[in-house]
């Protein structure tokens, strides 16, 4: 009971009626002072005087009771009155009733399944402890503005940097599992002490390393991700300090971290956001602490509280300065911080926000089209509204009752809307590609429900106060006269208002949809520098344990690629270090033979590794000199294949091919690499403009740990799928087989995200002309029957039937070609907004523009068609009777 | 009328009315004002819990005829005012014939008892 009555308070606060309640206490009490003074001016003692007040006052308690009752009871009998009669009214009219919310159910979920996305995106703070302190650590300079740290240089900002509570590097490294014979592949990380610190997250079972487990040698240590504890080792209380087999190799397991774990994203070799990780293995810093010139780890950090990013980025560069005068490798960098929420969601921001902005204008365009018919049930309604206002009901009253009715279709369309966005979740998720960031938080969560039903309100207010409005303007006594059409003008003048902003918005939307399938189809029929069909793919790892020289990996790959290419429907098969479009960029400086770089620039390219028929089996075509061949090998001098993009930047005019490189600044004649051959730019990701240079080893010259098989078949490659499988366990059968995909699957992801904002674009774009479509029918049917007796009267008086035709079609082409206008000008000056997220094709796209204004124009003239064909149905006798 | 005597009850309806004239007759009044205006004219015939004028007030705001201001007293205090609306101008008129169209057809009704 007492809750109730606090409850009764709160929401009496809410409705700013708590106020009132103190006012009219004060009220009373001046009363009450004002009898007393009276009271004791005839002579009163002050006591008897206070208390002859109370007598005739009455019982206070009761009268301010009564006026706290009277105000709140009052309020909630006109609003359950007012529901009443609305719920009355919508159920009268199921026809109107159904259509209204549908399309509002059908926008507003649209609206809340998108919201949901930007909820778990871009408005929910990421899953660590005061996520906001925690920021990614890069190098910056001239030829890469993002870039990886060096190891060594990792440890000086950790020793001499003041800014962070807390700072870590990570670089992928990922493990085999043997498990019952069969390898797996794990994802995996080597982190540096103090990672899980940094985002603030505990091991459940266990602890995390520390620097001890920095040092090479020191003993080999595994932390598990929750997943794999589970899945692989039962759940296992007792598995610390137990020693598990990773790559062949024994490592004791410190810590299990708990469900949740979510990995922070990383540069090389990516791995999406989420709970990705398996196993975390310390990072050893392995080398010469001199050397510093290769760069490869990621950086995080914690910032102290009160810190700013951008405090932390100075104080880095002033350490990266200082490291400068002892490193000569460390000149030229600057340090870049990024917090760790824009790095993450930095890229899908402006297509959510896209998202939002068009599935919002689907909203406003269903909200138009249901005020029109709300307009067109006002003039129905006019009698009695008429009645009402000359039977004393105030103006407000009746604008609080209509809204009550818009409110209640609107919160109805609210309802199905939070039906349809749950049920639509599931196809929404499976659009987006898989590295979208936070892809696997995204769900329909309570914001999302305050959001759908704020945004319903909203609606029911917008779609519903410019009728309420005019309906309430009505003259009792004209309107009570049959057929009076008083105010018909302003009306018409409102609905016109509406369908031309529509018809606007749809346009808008149409051209948006436009430009991103324009944009598509040049990523997808975009010449890639390779042939992507007929591809079979896989990677796998050498563990260290088992390959502990190149010359037991070079066997390997050479056995493999030979057993596969022997193999029946097998074209070609290749080795290399990576594939196009997966991520890998490593890259290396080196000199050329009579050049010098300018001073403080570099020769650099990226670096790849290539067996004899890799380009044959990828397609890249062959431009001058050679392929590698059997012979180039470990006894042959070094060679290297490059790309044109490096033939182009660093012999220009000039055959690049006998020309010699190397990676020594004092090189002595074995020292010097010849280019033997040059081969076609592959675009570095499906929608980049162009290739950065590159260069190929012989494989069988530097073997890499990691290889990528691609086979090139002569018919469906997933059939080979099995054979390329037994081809690796009979060679090795503890070697894991990551990643087997057909080339195919590897461009859709590539293009996975353009096309999600394409589709959604286009659905929202559909919806909206559709809805536009609806509301000029609407509109020019509604003005065909107001205007039935005006053309029997021309056709009683001679005009024909294609003059009716004309003069209705005129009229709607004036509020169509108004609208679609309007849309394209819109549509200029929104076109930045775009620009990002297209490829190769202008924001104002001239064929784009004139494919939707045609398309817009031609749909509503069909629409329009329909009530102007009735107009000429007109039959002169009974429209003339009818007035 | 002496003390003692036993004062008639208000009925709901007729301070409401009654209310409504004293706004009309005096301009923006408050609580206590009005309450003194209505002893004053009922020659203490009446007897009032000075309590329900308040929600008489109430129910009159809510049916718009009369509306409410913050004053100041004439002690000098901040007061609520209360002056009445042009509905409440109508209604009160609509009121009045009915009152006096009712009490006439009561009096004749009570006077014809009388006679017979």
């Amino acid at each position: 009971m007492r809750r109730l009555r606090t409850w009764v308070v709160k929401m009496r606060g809410m409705f700013g009626l708590q106020k009132e309640d103190e006012e009219f206490d004060a009220e009373v009490r001046e009363h009450l002072e004002l009898l007393t003074d009276r009271f004791m001016g005839r002579g009163m003692q002050r006591k008897e005087a206070v208390r002859a007040a109370r007598q005739q006052f009455g019982n206070r308690t009761r009268v301010i009771e009564r006026h706290r009752e009277g105000g709140m009871v009052l309020w909630m009998a006109n609003l359950s009155r007012d529901m009443r009669y609305a719920a009355r009214q919508l159920w009268s009219n199921p026809a109107f009733t159904v259509v209204m919310v549908l399309t509002l159910g059908l926008s507003i979920g649209a609206n809340s399944a998108i919201f949901s996305v930007v909820d778990s995106v871009l408005l929910k703070s990421l899953p660590y402890p005061e996520p906001e302190r925690i920021v990614r650590v890069f190098l910056s300079g001239r030829a890469f503005p993002r870039f990886s740290l060096n190891p060594f240089d990792f440890r000086d900002y950790r020793q001499r940097s003041k800014s962070f509570e807390s700072v870590a590097a990570y670089v992928r490294a990922d493990a085999q599992l043997l498990d019952g014979g069969e390898a797996v592949r794990l994802n995996g990380f080597g982190v540096t002490a103090g990672y899980f610190r940094v985002l603030g997250l505990k091991p459940e079972l266990g602890r995390e390393f520390d620097e001890t487990a920095e040092v090479p040698g020191s003993g080999s240590q595994v932390i598990l991700s929750d997943r794999l504890w589970r899945t692989r080792f039962g759940a296992s209380g007792q598995i610390v300090g137990q020693k598990v087999t990773l790559d062949m190799q024994p490592y004791t397991v410190v810590g299990v971290m708990p469900p949740g774990t979510q990995h922070p994203g990383n540069e090389y070799h990516a791995l999406a956001y989420g709970e990705s990780v398996d196993v975390w293995r310390p990072f050893t810093f392995e080398g010469n602490p001199a050397h510093r010139g290769s760069h490869f780890l990621d950086g995080i950090g914690r910032l102290k509280p009160g810190i700013t990013t951008e405090q932390a980025q100075a104080e880095l560069n002033s350490v990266m300065a200082q490291m400068a005068k002892e490193h000569p490798a460390d000149e030229g960098w600057q340090m870049l911080v990024v917090p760790l929420f824009v790095e993450i969601v930095g890229t899908s921001r402006r297509i959510l926000l896209v998202l939002l902005g068009a599935v919002g204008m689907v909203l406003l365009i269903a909200c138009a089209n249901a005020a029109n018919l709300l307009l067109s049930r006002a003039s129905a309604r006019r009698r009695e509204v008429a009645v009402r206002l000359a039977l004393g009901a105030s103006r407000g009253r009746l604008i609080r009752q209509l809204l009550t009715e818009s409110l209640l279709i609107s919160l109805l369309g609210g309802g199905l809307a939070l039906v349809i966005a749950v049920s639509a979740m599931k196809s929404l998720l499976s659009l987006l590609p898989l590295d979208f960031p936070r892809v696997h938080e995204i769900q329909v969560s309570v914001p999302v429900f305050v959001f759908t039903l704020l945004v319903s309100i909203a609606t029911g207010v917008l779609f519903g106060l410019a009728p309420a409005l005019q309906a309430s303007r009505t003259d009792p006594k004209t309107g009570l006269q049959q057929g009076s059409r008083g105010g018909v003008g302003e009306r018409s003048r409102l609905r016109n208002v509406l369908v031309i902003s529509e018809v606007s918005l749809a346009c808008l939307l149409l051209i948006g949809a436009g430009l991103m399938l324009r944009s598509l189809l040049n990523l997808i029929h975009l010449d890639p520098g390779f042939e992507q069909q007929h591809l079979l793919t896989a990677s796998l790892t050498f563990p260290k344990a088992h390959y502990k020289d190149d010359t037991s990996i070079i066997r390997f790959d050479d056995q493999l690629v030979a057993t596969v290419g022997a193999m029946s429907g097998v074209q070609f098969a290749g080795a290399g270090s990576d594939l196009p479009w997966t991520g890998y960029d490593e890259n290396a400086g080196f000199n050329i033979e009579g050049k010098r770089t300018a001073p403080h620039e570099e020769f650099h390219a990226r670096y790849h590794m290539a067996s004899p028929d890799y380009f044959r089996a990828l397609g890249i075509p062959l431009l001058q000199g050679r392929f590698y061949t059997v012979n180039d090998n470990k006894d042959a001098p070094q060679g290297v294949i490059i790309n044109q993009a490096m033939a182009d930047r660093y012999w220009p005019h000039e055959d690049a091919v006998g020309k010699r490189i190397t990676y020594s600044n004092t090189p002595k004649d074995k020292d010097w690499i010849t280019v033997v051959g040059v081969v076609g730019n592959v675009k570095d990701k499906p929608n980049s403009a162009g290739a950065e240079p590159a260069m190929w080893w012989s494989m069988d010259q530097n073997p890499s740990e990691s290889m990528s098989l691609v086979v090139r078949s002569e018919t469906n490659p997933q059939l080979l799928t099995d054979a390329v499988r037994s081809a690796v366990k009979r060679l090795d059968p503890t070697l894991a087989v990551a990643d087997i995909r057909v080339m195919d699957e590897i461009v859709n992801a590539s293009v996975a995200s353009p096309r999600v904002a394409f589709v959604l674009v286009g659905l929202f774009a559909g919806l909206a002309m559709v809805l536009a479509a609806i509301g000029t029918y609407g509109v020019i049917a509604y003005s065909v029957s107001q205007r039935t007796s005006e053309f029997g009267l021309r056709l009683a008086l001679g005009a024909q039937r294609e003059d009716v035709l004309r003069m209705v079609m005129v009229q709607a082409a004036n509020l169509v070609v108004g609208g679609a206008l309007l849309g394209l000008v819109l549509a200029l000056t929104l076109s930045r907004v775009v620009k990002s997220l297209i490829y190769e094709v202008s924001p104002t796209d001239p064929m784009t523009f004139a494919i939707v204004g045609l398309l817009v124009i031609g749909a509503a003239a069909i629409a329009c068609y329909i009530p102007a064909r009735r107009a000429t149905k007109v039959d002169p006798m009974i429209a003339l009777r009818a007035e | 009328v002496a003390m003692g005597e036993r004062k008639s009850e208000v009925l709901q309806g007729t301070l409401d009315l009654m209310i409504l004239k004293s706004l009309q007759a005096l301009g923006p009044l408050h609580g206590f004002g009005i309450a003194r205006r209505i002893e004053q004219v009922s020659e203490d015939v009446l007897q009032l819990n000075e309590g329900t004028v308040y929600t008489s007030l109430l129910r009159l705001q809510q049916q718009n005829w009369i509306s409410a201001k913050w004053g100041t007293s004439e002690k000098n205090r901040k007061a609520r005012f209360y002056s009445i609306t042009k509905r409440g101008l109508k209604q009160l008129q609509v009121e009045t014939e009915n009152w006096e169209r009712i009490s006439g057809v009561i009096g004749r009704v009570l006077g014809l008892e009388r006679q017979g």
